[in-house]
C-alpha cells in the first residue's frame, strides 16, 4: 500500500473542510470546517512521517493537535463573546470591517 | 489485500461520509457528533500508519476535549438565543466549485509526483522516539508551545471575565 | 576750525543716535516729553554742526569715502559724505526746520499720550537722520537708500494717527504713489551704473565734463531718475498723494510735506545737474511739467476749504516753480526758491497748525476774525503769505523773480506765461485764506487764543528769517539772477492784483464768490473734482489691478483648484469603488485565500 491513497484521502478531507468554511453561515460551523482541514493536514503529516521513517512528522502532528485545541478553545470563547455583544453568531452579520 | 489496505478502504468512506455530514448537516449538534466520528476515524487512520500514540492523543484531545468544548459552546449560545441553532450553507455553488478546483489540482499534483509505493519497516518504538525528540531536537518549539498555551489561557480568562 | 567731514558726520550721526536710543530703550521712548527733549537736543546739535559747516565751508567739495560692496575690480559701491555749497545750504535748511518743527511739536502734540509722543519723536529723529543722509549722500546708491528712508518716515508720520482710517489710507497712498516714481529712479540708477560703472557723483560729474560718459541711452536714464523726483516732489501726474498726506499731524506736514522731503526731488535734480545738462530734452520736459504742475495745483488750491489742503496745493505749485526753473537752466534760481520756500512754507504750515490747534478744525469756513484773537499767529501767517505771494522785500519775492527770469531767459514762453498766471492765482488763493480765516465775517467756535510759547517761538524765528533773508537780499542782492528789468514789476503787479481780487471777493464782498464760481463753472467743477485724476487712478487701479487679480483668482480657483479637485474627486471615486471589495465578511476573504492557494498550486505545477 503506497503513500498516494493517504494523500488523496487527506486532500478530499481538506476540500470538504474548505467547503464547510466557505459556505457555513454559523460561526461554530466554520470552526468545525477548520477542524476538518487541520485533520487533513495531520493525516498528511503522519503519512509522510511513516513513509519517510522520521518521527519529526509525528511531533509536528502533536504540535498541530495541541495548537488546534487551544485555537478551538479561544475561537469558541470569541464566538460566545460576539454572541453576547451582538446577539448573533451568523458570520454574515459580523461585518464590522465592511468598507 | 493486506490488513492495512482493508482497514484503509474501510475507514476512508466513513471518514469522508462523516466529514460531508459535518459540513452539510442542518443541525449543528449533529454536525458536532459527525465531527467526533470523523476524528475517531482519523485516529483509526493514524493506527493504520502505526502512530498509536498519536491515535490516542487524537481520541483523547479531540474527541474528548474539542468536542466537549464545542458542545458547551452550542449549549451556551442556544440557551442565550433561546432556540435551536439551525445552520444552513450559502454560496454552495461557489464554495463547491472552489473546493473542487482545489481538490482537483491537489490530486493532479499528487498524481504527477514520485511517491513511495511501499512503506519502510517501522523504526522501532515510535512513542519512545517521539518522547526523546520532543525534549531534544524540538525542545525549543515545545517550550514556545507552552508560552502559546499561557497566552491562550490568559485570552480565555480575558474573554470570560464579567463586563464591568 | 573743526574738520568739515567730522562736522558733516556729526550732523548725520546725532539724529541717528537719538533714533537708536529711542528705538532700543522703550522706557525712554514711553517717557514722551523726555524722548522729545532728546530728539530736539540731537537735532539742535545737528543744526549747530551744519551752521558751523556752512559758515566755514572750504572752496573745494569735501568728500569722505568708505568702500562698501567689495568686488573683484575694486569696491562696487561706497558710502560717504559729500559737502559742497549746495549740500551745506540744504543741510542748514533741513536741520533748522527739523529743529523748529520738533520744538513746535512739543506744544502741538501736548495732548498725545506719552508713548505716542515718544514714537512721534523717534520717527522724527529717524527722519532727520535720513534727510540729512540724503543731502550729504556722495553717490546715487546711498542717496537712494536715504531716499527710501525718508519715504518710510513720511509713511510712518502721515499714518501717525493710524487708528484714523483716512490717515492710514493717505499714508498708504503716499507710499505707493511715490514708490511708482522710485521704481523709475532705481532703474535709472542701475542703468547709469551700467553705462558709467560708478555711482559716485564726483566721478560722474568728471565724466560728464570730460565728455567720457557714453551718450547712448542717457536721455532715458535721466528721465527715469527724474521720475523719482516726480514722485517725491509731487509733480504732475504723481502729485495726488501730497494733499492727502495732510491727514498727518500739522508739524509733520510742515517739515516733510512742505520744507524738506518733497523738496528732495528738486534737490536731486540740482545735485546731479551736470548730468541733466547733457540731456536738454529731459530738461525741457522738466520745465514744462513743472510749469503745468504749478498752474494745475494753483487752480486746485482755489477751491479747497481745508486750510492745510490749500497749503498742500500751494506746495505742489511752488515745487512746480522750482522744477520749471531747473528745467529752464536756472538751477541756482530753482534751488534758491527751494530754500526760501522751505522757510516760509514751514512758517505757513506751523501758523496753520497754531490756528487748527486753537480752533479744532481744518475748515476755513468755520474760522473767522481770528486776527484779533490770535494776533501773533496772524502776523506771522501774513508774513508767510506775503512771502509766498512774492511781495517785496520778503524772501519769496527774490526767489520767485529769479525763477521767472530764469524761465524767460530759457526761452520757454508758454511755461513762463503759465507761471505768471500762477503768481496771480497764488496771491489770490493765499489771501482768500488769510481774509477768511483772520479777518472774515465768520465766527469760530470757542475762545481761540495764541499758542503757547513753545509753538510761537519757532513761528517767530521762521518769520524773522523770512523777513531777514529778504531784507538782506534787498540790500545785498547777490543771489538773484540778473533778470530783465520788467520781470519784478510784472510779478509784483500780478501778486498785488491777486491780493486785491481776494480782498474784493472775500473781505469787501464787492465781487460775489458765487458769481466767480458761475463765471468759471466748468473749471470750478473740474477743480473740485481734482481734475478727475484721483478718480482716474482709482479707475486704473480697479480696472487693471483688480482685473488682473480677478483673473489670477479665477485661474487659481478654477484651474489650479480644478486640477486638485479633479484629482481628489477621482481618488475619492475610485476609492469608493475599491471599497466595495471589502465586504467585512470573513468568508469572502477566505475565498481570496482559496483562490490564492489555487494559484500557488497551479503555478508550482506548471513551473
Amino acid at each position: 500500500m503506497g503513500l498516494q491513497p493517504y494523500l488523496i484521502l487527506a486532500a478530499c478531507l481538506f476540500a470538504i473542510g474548505l467547503f464547510g468554511v466557505l459556505t457555513r453561515r454559523n460561526a461554530i460551523g466554520i470552526l468545525l470546517g477548520i477542524e476538518l482541514m487541520l485533520n487533513a493536514v495531520n493525516i498528511n503529516l503522519v503519512a509522510f512521517a511513516r513513509y519517510a521513517a522520521d518521527p519529526a512528522g509525528l511531533i509536528f502532528t502533536l504540535f498541530t493537535i495541541s495548537i488546534t485545541v487551544a485555537e478551538v478553545a479561544l475561537g469558541l470563547a470569541i464566538v460566545i463573546l460576539i454572541f453576547r455583544v451582538r446577539l448573533t453568531v451568523e458570520a454574515d452579520h459580523l461585518d464590522l470591517l465592511k468598507g | 489485500m493486506t490488513l492495512e489496505a482493508a482497514g484503509f478502504w474501510g475507514l476512508a468512506p466513513v471518514l469522508l461520509a462523516s466529514s460531508l455530514a459535518v459540513v452539510l448537516s442542518k443541525n449543528l449538534f449533529h454536525s458536532v457528533l459527525y465531527l467526533a466520528l470523523a476524528l475517531v476515524a482519523t485516529a483509526g487512520v493514524f493506527l493504520l500508519l502505526q502512530a498509536e500514540f498519536l491515535a490516542a492523543v487524537q481520541v483523547l484531545l479531540y474527541a474528548g476535549g474539542v468536542i466537549t468544548i464545542v458542545v458547551f459552546a452550542i449549549v451556551v449560545t442556544e440557551r442565550l438565543v433561546g432556540e435551536r441553532l439551525a445552520q444552513t450553507n450559502r454560496g454552495v455553488i461557489n464554495g463547491g466549485l472552489i473546493s473542487l478546483a482545489v481538490l482537483i489540482w491537489i490530486v493532479v499534483f499528487i498524481a504527477g509526483a514520485q511517491l513511495p509505493r511501499t512503506a519502510p519497516p517501522p523504526p522501532g518504538d515510535l512513542t519512545q522516539a517521539i518522547g526523546r525528540d520532543l525534549l531534544t531536537r524540538f525542545v525549543l518549539p515545545f517550550e514556545l508551545l507552552a508560552v502559546l498555551f499561557l497566552a491562550g489561557l490568559l485570552g480565555a480568562l480575558f474573554f470570560a471575565r464579567k463586563e464591568e | 576750525m573743526i574738520n568739515a567731514g567730522t562736522l558733516a558726520l556729526a550732523a548725520l550721526g546725532l539724529p541717528f543716535g537719538s533714533f537708536v536710543l529711542l528705538a532700543v530703550i522703550p522706557p525712554l521712548r514711553r517717557a514722551g516729553r523726555a524722548a522729545g527733549a532728546l530728539s530736539i537736543a540731537a537735532t539742535g546739535g545737528s543744526l549747530l554742526a551744519s551752521l558751523i559747516l556752512w559758515r566755514g565751508l572750504p572752496g573745494q567739495p569735501v568728500e569722505l569715502q568708505w568702500s562698501w560692496l567689495p568686488a573683484e575690480s575694486g569696491p562696487m559701491a561706497s558710502v560717504g559724505v559729500l559737502v559742497d555749497p549746495l549740500a551745506a545750504k540744504m543741510l542748514v535748511l533741513v536741520a533748522l526746520v527739523s529743529f523748529l518743527v520738533q520744538l513746535y511739536s512739543l506744544g502741538y502734540l501736548e495732548q498725545e499720550t506719552a508713548p505716542a509722543l515718544g514714537r512721534y519723536f523717534a520717527y522724527h529723529s529717524l527722519f532727520a537722520f535720513s534727510m540729512i543722509g540724503l543731502v550729504l549722500a556722495s553717490n546715487f546708491l546711498q542717496m537712494f537708500i536715504f531716499w527710501e528712508l525718508v519715504g518710510l518716515c513720511s509713511y510712518l508720520l502721515i499714518g501717525f494717527w493710524y487708528d484714523k482710517p483716512e490717515a492710514a489710507r493717505a499714508a498708504v497712498k503716499a507710499f505707493w504713489v511715490t514708490k511708482a516714481g522710485d521704481l523709475g529712479f532705481i532703474i535709472g540708477i542701475v542703468l547709469l551704473w551700467g553705462q558709467a560703472g560708478t555711482f559716485n557723483f564726483i566721478e560722474l560729474f568728471a565724466m560728464a565734463s570730460g565728455k567720457t560718459l557714453p551718450a547712448a541711452g542717457l536721455g532715458l536714464i535721466m528721465f527715469l531718475i527724474y521720475l523719482g523726483a516726480v514722485g517725491k516732489s509731487a509733480q504732475f501726474p504723481l502729485h495726488v498723494w501730497l494733499p492727502d498726506a495732510m491727514e498727518g499731524p500739522t508739524p509733520v506736514s510742515a517739515l516733510i510735506h512742505a520744507a524738506t522731503m518733497v523738496a528732495a526731488g528738486v534737490y536731486l535734480v540740482s545735485r546731479v545737474y551736470p548730468l541733466f545738462l547733457l540731456t536738454p530734452d529731459v530738461l525741457a520736459l522738466i520745465a514744462w511739467v513743472g510749469a503745468f504742475t504749478a498752474l494745475l495745483a494753483a487752480t486746485l488750491g482755489l477751491v479747497q476749504a481745508d486750510i492745510k489742503r490749500v497749503l498742500a496745493y500751494s506746495t505742489v505749485s511752488q515745487l512746480g516753480y522750482m522744477m520749471a526753473a531747473l528745467g529752464a537752466g536756472a538751477a541756482a534760481a530753482g534751488f534758491f526758491h527751494l530754500l526760501t520756500h522751505g522757510l516760509f512754507k514751514a512758517l505757513l504750515f506751523l501758523g496753520a497748525g497754531a490756528v487748527i490747534h486753537a480752533v479744532g478744525t481744518n475748515d476755513i469756513w468755520q474760522m473767522g476774525r481770528l486776527g484779533r484773537a490770535m494776533p501773533q499767529t496772524a502776523i506771522v501767517f501774513l508774513v508767510g503769505t506775503l512771502a509766498l505771494a512774492g511781495i517785496w522785500p520778503l524772501a519769496g519775492f527774490f526767489s520767485k523773480d529769479a525763477v521767472l527770469a530764469g524761465v524767460w531767459e530759457g526761452g520757454l514762453t508758454v511755461p513762463f506765461l503759465m507761471l505768471a498766471v500762477t503768481v496771480f492765482l497764488t496771491a489770490f488763493y493765499m489771501f482768500r485764506v488769510v481774509f477768511v480765516v483772520f479777518f472774515g465775517s465768520g465766527h469760530a467756535e470757542g475762545h481761540p487764543h495764541d499758542a503757547p510759547l513753545v509753538m510761537t517761538v519757532p513761528l517767530w524765528i521762521l518769520a524773522i528769517l523770512t523777513v531777514g533773508a529778504g531784507i538782506r537780499l534787498a540790500v545785498g542782492g547777490d543771489e538773484g539772477a540778473h533778470s530783465p528789468g520788467w520781470v519784478p514789476w510784472l510779478s509784483s503787479a500780478l501778486a498785488v492784483a491777486g491780493i486785491a481780487g481776494a480782498w474784493l471777493t472775500y473781505q469787501r464782498g464787492t465781487v460775489s464768490a458765487d458769481a466767480l464760481v458761475r463765471a468759471f463753472r466748468p473749471l470750478y467743477f473740474a477743480a473740485v473734482k481734482k481734475f478727475w485724476l484721483d478718480d482716474l487712478y482709482g479707475a486704473i487701479y480697479r480696472g487693471v489691478f483688480l482685473g488682473v487679480s480677478w483673473g489670477v483668482g479665477w485661474v487659481d480657483r478654477y484651474l489650479v483648484d480644478g486640477v486638485v479637485n479633479l484629482a481628489s474627486a477621482w481618488t475619492l471615486r475610485w476609492g469608493d469603488r475599491l471599497r466595495q471589495i471589502q465586504t467585512g465578511r470573513a468568508q469572502d476573504y477566505l475565498y481570496g485565500v482559496a483562490l490564492g492557494l489555487l494559484l500557488v498550486i497551479v503555478w508550482s505545477y506548471w513551473r
